[in-house]
């Protein structure tokens, strides 16, 4: 069967109409934010110090639960990066569920170590820094986040924002539980959790700019 | 009842030739799924020109989001999303410019076959159009376009169970509707 394209399209598909690769496969997307993460956490270990109590707390509290938490966060930009493919959007309760199981590892993590290293109460001391430091180590799993979610066409822009929010700081947070020494829940709950979902917001929020640029 | 369509595997190489810069592929994919694209953006506005519209603005997006196709998956989920959105968009932007929206008549289009035997051909368009636009889209794309619950799903963000509820609510809703009108006609 021929048709008659419209002249736009005629005009669009003259000017270029060049091969193109199509996208690789969600995994070998998902394996470049593998790599990204191990090299931030080896980047981090070489250069920082570790926090004083690691060698106490109990290999599942320390090591563990940052693999707990890298493994959580590549998980969610892993969707994220679905998402972003046109005829592979996720249900609802998938996002909810993901987020959702992923922040209560998080609130696990934090509850784990601070039962686990009988900490004395520290309140809110040092936060800003933590915040900081999280939003910092973040940026680099955030910048291959964006990059990869932009070479495809997220058709529901804030929802891969929120996910790749959650997921860049769910590894950063994995890699500063190895660094910071207070263990005091409400430290942890209040800056370390905030700065995902500091993330969440800026990448929901960025989602939404975007998608208000491009409507029709 | 088992859900078990395949895609359809020329779409797929028409697909893949386009990738590969074949300008005569995209004319043939074009021809093949313009029609059934149209009857879709009938679910969403329902004045011809903007729908021409609306197909020619699909067309350039998907050219220009072509990479974004991964063979050998089914083409039409990914169209059809794109397409979707292409329409979602344009009514987003028809409510914030507060535009009224012209309401033509529908075009000759095949109606479900489940429901075809519920009235003439205008009384079902008719019923059809009472119904939400969420369920009016689960029965274009399953039933007159003949995509999977799974795809279907893939296209809306719900769930392959999510759509097949959708789908008998609806039939259910245009049964009894079509039933009550029955009835004071006769009245």
């Amino acid at each position: 069967m021929s048709a008659q394209l419209p002249d736009a399209v005629q005009k669009a598909i003259e000017r270029d109409h060049r091969a193109v690769r199509p996208l690789p496969p969600l995994w070998r997307r998902t394996l470049a934010v593998v790599i990204v993460a191990l090299a931030l956490l080896a980047a981090v270990l070489v250069t920082h110090k570790l926090r004083p109590d690691l060698p106490i707390l109990s290999f599942w509290i320390g090591w563990g639960a940052t693999a707990i938490e890298l493994l959580a966060g590549i998980l969610l930009v892993g969707l994220a990066l679905r998402e972003s493919v046109p005829g592979q959007a996720l249900t609802t309760s998938t996002i909810v569920l993901a987020v959702a199981a992923a922040m209560a590892a998080n609130g696990l993590v934090a509850l784990a170590t601070w039962i686990g290293t009988h900490q004395a109460p520290m309140g809110l001391h040092g936060g800003s820094m933590c915040l900081r430091n999280e939003l910092v180590i973040s940026i680099p799993a955030v910048l291959l986040t964006v990059f990869l979610v932009l070479r495809a066409l997220p058709l529901r822009p804030c929802i891969v924002g929120l996910l790749g929010g959650a997921g860049a700081g769910l590894v950063a947070d994995g890699i500063n539980h190895l660094l910071c020494p207070v263990s005091d829940l409400r430290h942890v709950l209040v800056w370390h959790t905030g700065a995902i979902f500091v993330l969440m917001a800026i990448g929901w929020l960025a989602g939404r700019v975007w998608e208000l640029s491009r409507s029709v | 009842m088992a859900d078990q369509r395949k895609p359809d595997d020329h779409l797929v190489e028409l697909m893949v030739g386009y990738q590969k810069g074949n300008m005569n592929d995209f004319t043939l994919l074009y021809g093949e799924l313009e029609q059934p694209l149209k009857r879709y953006l009938w679910t969403f506005v329902r004045d011809g020109a903007t729908v021409d519209d609306l197909l020619q603005t699909t067309f350039l997006q998907v050219h220009r989001a072509r990479h974004t196709y991964q063979p050998p998956r089914p083409v039409k989920p990914w169209l059809y999303a794109i397409t979707r959105h292409v329409a979602l968009m344009h009514l987003r932007g028809a409510r914030r410019r507060k535009e009224s929206v012209a309401q033509e008549s529908l075009p000759e289009i095949p109606v479900p076959p489940e429901v075809e035997s519920l009235g003439d051909r205008a009384l079902v368009r008719k019923l059809l159009l009472e119904l939400p636009r969420p369920a009016q889209e689960v029965l274009t794309l399953h039933h007159m376009l003949g995509l999977s619950f799974e795809e279907v799903g893939r296209i809306m963000g719900i769930s392959a169970g999510a759509a097949k509820v959708r789908s008998h609510r609806a039939l259910k809703v245009l049964r009894e509707r079509a039933a009550e009108l029955d009835v004071k006609e006769q009245v």
